[in-house]
């Protein structure tokens, strides 16, 4: 195995590295290429906060969805296929969509069933059934990895789901004030011989910023803190950037924030669904030929409740909506079933009953786009989860 | 040996040494601290803050010169959620809810400066640590423009007054403070069988009861159900922020017609609505009526009921072992010892949640005292400790908001109502300590060249800087390396 950085192009910075770390750069590691991957990608979105997934691609044949949501339903959502209308402020996804490069998973939901957003997310990023571990799952998959991939996430602090023991991880954000002079860059190095912590983020940073080279000073990429929809496009831009650099990573992680509309949901969810469409857009033309054989999926913690509350938002529920794109997704369907809206199959009289595992789409994903072995899959990286089989046909 | 205990003292417990701190903190270094235990010294100088009241009273003035009267049909909404339906606001609507959101920001803006200020500078550094604790454990965040104006005074006046105090009372401020009302939007939750959320077609928010429940008392699974939360939330129904609009809400109107007994005491209340525009109230008419179960125990209704059951939260082992848990991940270690969460948690029951005593008993941990610095400072403690040590307040750069930005911790803008996170995975990644790279590069050249970098480290660390940082610092090139490599020096982005 070795180190993500040495897969990354050369820039200066990269000279720095071969002094101080012998043991991440091991012999015979001239990899460059990993043959495994075929040049295929994964982008994961974490839609934090919830995404109200019945008000993004409504079930509108439904017989009772107008009885529990009818102001929550957008009047002029795009006809897709099977009796679901994608929200019109999205009008590029339901393009692709038509085009067959997208998909979506409706009423899907990890194995947690309570509804605290926290225990959610972290749930979800570590891929733990009950209790919360310190490591995220992308991160137990590149320690099983069947080649050398490498994986980057956008923003300035790295999400749980790429946490742990392997550090085949960057992370980027656009620099905002002058950097440090490679002398002391050099002596920092040094004075973190004995702190693996600070070590370890330090040579990714230093990896990450050898990629983003070119990116430097383009403010307009990933800037700003995690933030709202306004960074929705520039950080989907800087994980396209990445992707696409010869032997760049193989997977991107990027964050998506301010999915909980508990009270104004429409205004909220027309701006956050415009932000996300023009987002995935925005990936797509900065992969360029990438694009054909990368495979998106977008997903929240949880979904949302089917009856709309008291301040014409939606509270915490369990069903959710997983959005698929990119050109190594069979799209143009629909995966998956729709447990249906009739109040005996609510679960707990109020929320969409998940149909699909999550975990099965992210192994079917691991497995088919990018090569993981099935047994790893259901022990080491999701421990427990044999009974979330990989969904197949995804890719 | 008793050096260590002073810089510890200050560094751990404290915001950061200032110049002769930690020799004045070591003679004594527990009493020190528990000095710092009284209200006063978790108080913020308010000089040309505004109190929430005042928050409102300017929106209202602005109102009035635009010749909007507040509350009229179409007025801006005060306490309306982000992009509430129907209808869009008219041009002079957009007009005035820009000019209060410039208000906000600018008063928002005052408030990190003082913040920034007071933490600089304050000789109760502990008593500062402190209060930010709990103002991130009731975390309320300048999320939208509805609530940037309400953050600062809910800080100075929900948390900071009672750190010291009562949890109980803490707890109270907080709930029933408007600036909690409005971030979890208890404002708008009304009692779902009420005639005023038939006629508006409005109901139950449970936001602010899955919150108090999950973040501020029990914590997560520690065995309270859905079906508590509702109940609390119909408990919580009927507190609100008081104004105009919620007598709209509530149906009362001010120039209701007739004589009768019950339209003239409708006028009463409406009038006392008017004065107490921007103060927590509670309104019978919003509220549930009934008695609700909460945690197997009923409570009956009306004004006394949400209060009764926070009381009861506020004494449940859970919420104390809760509690206990996140301060020794904050004093101790980001997984602490089990023997340091049962001492905090023992101190908690044997006061029935006494905030003071609680304070002694963190500083008598000595699994706390621990000779290496093991937690890793978020961006804020980065920059008041660097503001401490020098004196100057070059560490927050010309642009304060770039800085903060750039580091990813705006103050008074945590991600979520979970407040900031307190362990360093969650700070410490690869973007992030490149970003802390660049702030030190660009501060180390404003710093004063008064002292030289190891001087720094004496003043700012003490006994606590190692031979290795001792030896990097002074081999620099230049004075600018010495700085920048004593800022990103593994003890001083620790404490």
């Amino acid at each position: 195995m070795t180190l993500a950085l040495n897969s990354f192009a050369l820039n200066r910075r990269h000279l720095l590295l071969a002094g101080f770390s012998a043991t991440f750069i091991s012999a015979g590691a001239a990899n460059a290429a990993t043959p495994e991957s075929k040049g295929r990608k994964l982008v994961v979105i974490i839609l934090r906060g919830a995404m109200d997934g019945m008000a993004a691609l409504p079930k509108i044949d439904d017989p009772d969805i107008r009885a529990h949501r009818a102001s929550l339903i957008d009047p002029k959502a795009i006809a897709l296929s099977d009796g679901f209308a994608l929200h019109s402020a999205m009008p590029k996804l339901a393009a692709l969509y038509q085009a067959k490069q997208a998909a979506f998973v409706p009423a899907i939901a990890g194995p947690y069933r309570e509804r605290s957003h926290f225990e959610a997310q972290d749930l979800l990023e570590c891929g733990g059934v009950k209790s919360v571990s310190d490591d995220g799952w992308l991160n137990r998959a590149l320690q099983k990895a069947p080649a050398a991939y490498s994986a980057v996430s956008i923003g300035p602090s790295q999400p749980l789901i790429l946490r742990g023991a392997s550090t085949h991880t960057s992370s980027w954000s656009p620099p905002v004030l002058p950097e440090a002079s490679d002398d002391t860059l050099n002596r920092l190095m040094d004075l973190y011989e004995s702190d693996p912590v600070l070590k370890a983020s330090l040579t990714a940073a230093v990896g990450a910023e050898a990629v983003a080279g070119s990116m430097a000073g383009d403010k307009s990429m990933g800037g700003g803190r995690g933030g709202g929809p306004a960074q929705y496009t520039p950080q989907l831009q800087a994980a396209g950037k990445f992707l696409a650099q010869p032997d760049g990573p193989e997977i991107a992680v990027v964050s998506l924030e301010g999915w909980d509309t508990h009270t104004g949901q429409n205004g909220a969810l027309q701006q956050r669904f415009t932000a996300l469409d023009n987002g995935i857009d925005a990936l797509r033309t900065q992969l360029g030929d990438t694009w054909k054989n990368t495979a998106v999926m977008a997903i929240s913690e949880f979904g949302r409740t089917v009856r709309v509350n008291g301040g014409q938002g939606t509270d915490h529920g369990t069903g959710g909506l997983a959005i698929l794109a990119g050109g190594a997704i069979k799209g143009g369907r629909m995966y998956g079933d729709w447990p249906t809206l009739k109040a005996a199959a609510l679960y707990e009289n109020r929320d969409l009953t998940p149909a699909v595992d999550a975990r099965s789409v992210f192994k079917g994903l691991l497995r088919d786009q990018l090569g993981w072995a099935a047994n790893d899959l259901d022990s080491k990286i999701f421990a427990d989860s044999a009974v979330a089989k990989p969904m197949g046909g995804l890719v | 040996m008793t050096q260590l205990q002073g810089a510890i003292a200050a560094t751990r417990f404290g915001m950061g040494a200032r110049p002769g701190e930690i020799a004045a903190a070591s003679s004594d270094a527990r009493g020190w601290l528990k000095a710092q235990i009284k209200a006063s010294a978790a108080a913020i100088p308010d000089n040309g803050l505004l109190s929430t009241k005042q928050v409102y009273e300017a929106r209202r003035e602005i109102q009035m010169e635009n010749g909007m009267a507040p509350g009229a049909p179409g007025a801006p909404q005060p306490v309306r959620g982000q992009n509430q339906q129907p209808g869009q606001p008219t041009e002079a609507q957009r007009t005035i809810n820009q000019m209060i959101q410039r208000e906000s920001r600018e008063g928002l803006q005052k408030e990190v400066a003082a913040r920034g200020r007071h933490a600089a500078s304050t000789d109760t550094s502990f008593a500062e640590r402190w209060a930010r604790f709990w103002a991130n454990h009731f975390t309320v965040a300048a999320r939208n423009a509805q609530i940037i104006g309400l953050v600062g005074p809910f800080e100075r006046e929900a948390i900071r007054p009672n750190v010291f105090g009562n949890f109980g009372t803490l707890l109270g401020a907080s709930s029933f403070h408007p600036g909690m009302l409005v971030y979890l939007d208890a404002a708008r939750s009304i009692g779902p069988t009420t005639e005023a959320a038939k006629r508006r077609d409005a109901g139950l928010n449970e936001n602010l009861a899955r919150e108090i429940m999950e973040l501020h008392t029990l914590g997560v699974g520690s065995g309270y159900t859905q079906a508590d939360i509702i109940e609390f939330a119909k408990a919580l129904t009927g507190w609100t922020i008081g104004g105009p609009q919620t007598a709209r809400l509530a149906g009362i109107r001010p120039n209701a017609a007739g004589n009768g007994r019950q339209q003239r005491a409708l006028r009463e209340v409406a009038q006392e609505m008017q004065r107490e525009a921007g103060e927590a109230i509670f309104v019978e008419q919003l509220h549930e009526p009934g008695s609700r179960t909460v945690l197997g125990k009923t409570y009956p209704g009306a004004k006394g009921q949400a209060s009764a059951i926070l009381d009861d939260l506020v004494m449940s082992p859970a919420t104390a072992h809760h509690i206990a848990t996140k301060l020794a991940r904050h004093f101790v270690a980001d997984h602490p010892p089990e023997s340091a969460i049962k001492k905090i948690e023992t101190a908690w029951m044997k006061s029935n949640a006494d905030l003071s005593a609680v304070a002694r008993a963190v500083i008598d941990l000595d699994e706390a005292w621990a000779e290496q610095p093991v937690k890793f400072k978020q961006p804020e403690e980065l920059l008041i400790s660097v503001a401490r040590a020098t004196g100057e307040d070059s560490a927050f750069g010309r642009d304060q908001r770039a800085v903060y930005q750039s580091l990813a911790q705006q103050p008074f803008s945590a991600p979520s109502p979970a407040g900031w996170p307190d362990d360093t995975a969650s700070w410490s990644g690869a973007d992030a300590i490149k970003k802390r790279l660049e702030w030190a590069n660009s501060v180390s050249r404003r710093m004063s060249r008064a002292m030289t970098p190891s001087e720094f480290l004496d003043r700012a660390l003490g006994p606590i800087a190692g031979t290795r940082t001792r030896q990097a610092v002074s081999r620099a090139e230049s004075a600018e390396q010495g700085f920048t490599l004593a800022l990103m020096s593994p003890e001083f982005q620790r404490r």
